[in-house]
């Protein structure tokens, strides 16, 4: 693993906040969602996958599932940093640096959640299910690819498409809107809609709506967000999702970060287990990019709402400011050789 | 067979379409053509599909000549291309249209504006840079949309930047901020599907010729089945800081039938970084 991909995992370690425990019930198979006009389980509504549990095992955690006691430790160390995140600001404070990358962010514009996922009743320490390691199984080649990827954040500054797509608020950050979808520092509410032939998925970060075709064939064309098909087997809706756009084979947020192909298959797979929690299941399924198939799981547990609207793009100062500020150094540095 | 009720639907399509007739006209009640249209299996009519405008709405939504550019300006023998757009020859030029309102009744203030909104169009329409269109805008963009609808809801997701409506079918009290798509709300008049859109920002336009709003904005829009596969579509603006009384446009939306009745993607925002960003790119030593 590089430098880059270490140092994303200690900022994941100073962040980890506060752990609430779920009282989840495990007789989940005993659920039975109701139905809709069209006669499928219902998932509608608004659902949030928040959790602070990191998509890959970090190191520290020695094991896929954790007691309550050693969760109260993790808990611990997120309230450490609450705490500094909340007290007042130094006024003679110099400039943040590139040091600190999180530091725009206090603890009042975040919204990753306060809980570890909970599966089955059991405490998990990484969403990955498999392989048992709760790593992905990167091929080297695929190791570079992301190490090239996080490089290039924290220096592609001279043109817009060196920034990532989150920043040029082409899809969300990370894998937001995946597939799969993943949970972020904010915004990580979905609202699904249901017809006879079609499952909407509204991602609110950049507004996505994920439209998938019931008992559809694939679309040829490669899109943002791949295209998405599904259907009905018993409780469970499966989602298969090809044709992804290249350029969000990379994806990175502070809680995970990983590249794969365009030609990578997710399969996506959506069960309702309560009145108030989705099982969310996805596989991913990339031989060029992997050793083995990949899988996750998260709960996706309901939320009051409304979801707001996120229009990245057009309040996008961040772009031109990071372009402006690059230009602006180099005339600094283009004067200082004078 | 034709019932009497078809006929007279037949009867209100063509009159509704038809040049030279005055678009405020109703020449038959909404509720005399409403017969055979999908429904839901709690009885609503079903507007689930993909629609789309016929029209040249989205040029300019009052009445308008063809012309051979956006922006124009004075040639020795009348307008001619203005020099940003005239490489665009034939394809930059407008179609004609019967317009979706006669006269939008602006403030004479208002009216100054639009004009110069017109003149500055390359500089201050947001569709050149892609931004959402607002409503009813994004009806009428030269782009399908998707109607997905349940008993329990009711979502447009428009093709053109990928933009999206939740229609909240509870009124959820006044809209918690301003946004571009505002805060729809829905309820049933019978078969007509009515939305009351507020809490819009005052940074959208309703066409490419300039015409605009405040953010006073309140859009009270009508969808009603002329037949299954045809929506007339009503949408009455409000806005007293900018015209002088409430107006109404009036189109058709057509279902989309083919084998490319499909949502597809246009994210158009990649596409505009030249233009919002190109001057910002490191230029090479």
């Amino acid at each position: 693993m590089t430098r880059d991909i270490q140092g994303y995992r200690l900022s994941i370690e100073a962040i980890a906040i506060a752990v609430l425990l779920l009282n989840l019930s495990s007789a989940h198979a005993e659920y039975q969602a109701p139905k809709t006009l069209f006669g499928h389980p219902n998932l509608q509504g608004i659902w949030s996958n928040s959790t602070i549990t990191p998509l890959e095992r970090p190191y520290y955690a020695t094991s896929a599932t954790i007691s309550k006691h050693q969760a109260e430790s993790w808990q611990q160390r997120g309230n450490a940093y609450i705490a500094i995140s909340e007290a007042p600001i130094d006024p003679n404070a110099p400039a943040p640096t590139t040091a600190d990358p999180e530091i725009g962010y206090e603890s009042f514009w975040v919204d990753r959640g306060t809980d570890l996922a909970i599966v089955d009743g059991k405490i998990r320490t990484s969403l990955i299910s498999y392989p048992s390691d709760g790593k992905i199984p990167y091929k080297t080649t695929t190791e570079t690819k992301l190490s090239i990827f996080l490089s290039k954040i924290q220096s592609g500054f001279d043109h817009p498409e060196q920034r990532p797509p989150g920043e040029r608020c082409l899809v969300g950050y990370g894998s937001s809107g995946g597939p799969p979808m993943l949970p972020v520092l904010y915004n990580n509410h979905i609202q699904i809609v249901q017809n006879k032939d079609h499952v909407l998925i509204h991602v609110e970060m950049n507004h996505d709506a994920r439209i998938i075709r019931l008992n559809a064939e694939h679309s040829p064309l490669p899109t943002w967000l791949g295209d998405s098909i599904g259907e009905w087997q018993g409780q469970t809706l499966v989602v298969t999702t090809k044709h992804f756009n290249a350029g969000q084979d990379c994806r990175a947020s502070l809680s995970h970060w990983f590249c794969m192909s365009e030609n990578a298959t997710i399969t996506e797979r959506f069960t309702r287990i309560a009145k108030n929690e989705i099982l969310y299941q996805f596989e991913v399924d990339d031989e060029e990019s992997f050793t083995d198939v990949w899988r996750g799981e998260i709960p996706l547990r309901a939320a009051a709402g409304p979801i707001y609207e996120y229009a990245c793009h057009e309040g996008n100062y961040g772009m031109e400011n990071i372009l402006s500020g690059a230009r602006q150094q180099e005339g600094e540095n283009n004067h200082a050789h004078y | 067979m034709f019932s009497r009720k078809r006929i007279l639907g037949v009867l209100y399509l063509m009159l509704s379409t038809s040049v030279g007739m005055t678009l405020s006209q109703h020449v038959l009640s909404e509720d005399n053509l409403s017969e055979d249209i999908p429904r839901l299996a709690n009885g609503k009519p079903d507007f689930n599909g993909v629609w789309q405008v016929l029209n040249t709405a989205n040029y300019n939504i009052e009445p308008h000549a063809a012309s051979a550019a956006m922006v124009l300006k004075a040639g020795p023998y009348g307008d001619l291309p203005h020099d940003e757009v005239v490489k665009l020859g034939a394809v930059g030029s407008v179609p004609a249209g019967i317009g979706v309102v006669n006269e939008i009744p602006y403030q004479e203030w208002a009216r100054k504006q639009r004009d110069e909104n017109q003149k500055n169009w390359l500089n201050r329409d947001p569709e050149i840079k892609c931004y959402l269109p607002g409503v009813p805008r994004a009806t009428y963009m030269p782009f399908p949309f998707q109607i997905i609808q349940s008993a329990e809801a009711f979502f447009i997701a428009y093709e053109y930047a990928g933009a999206t409506r939740n229609i909240f079918l509870k009124d959820p009290g006044p809209a918690p901020i301003d946004s571009w798509m505002g805060q729809s709300y829905g309820e049933w008049e019978n078969d007509t599907f009515v939305i009351h859109v507020t809490g819009n920002n005052d940074q959208t336009w309703f066409d490419r010729a300039g015409n605009f709003h405040s953010d006073a904005l309140k859009v009270e829009e009508r969808y009603h089945f002329v037949h299954a596969n045809l929506i007339r579509y009503e949408a009455t603006i409000t806005d007293e800081k900018v015209f002088t009384q409430p107006w109404t446009m009036r189109m058709n939306l057509y279902r989309r039938q083919a084998e490319d009745a499909q949502l597809l993607q246009f994210k158009c925002v990649e596409f505009v970084e030249e233009l919002i960003y190109g001057h910002l790119r490191r230029k090479r030593d």
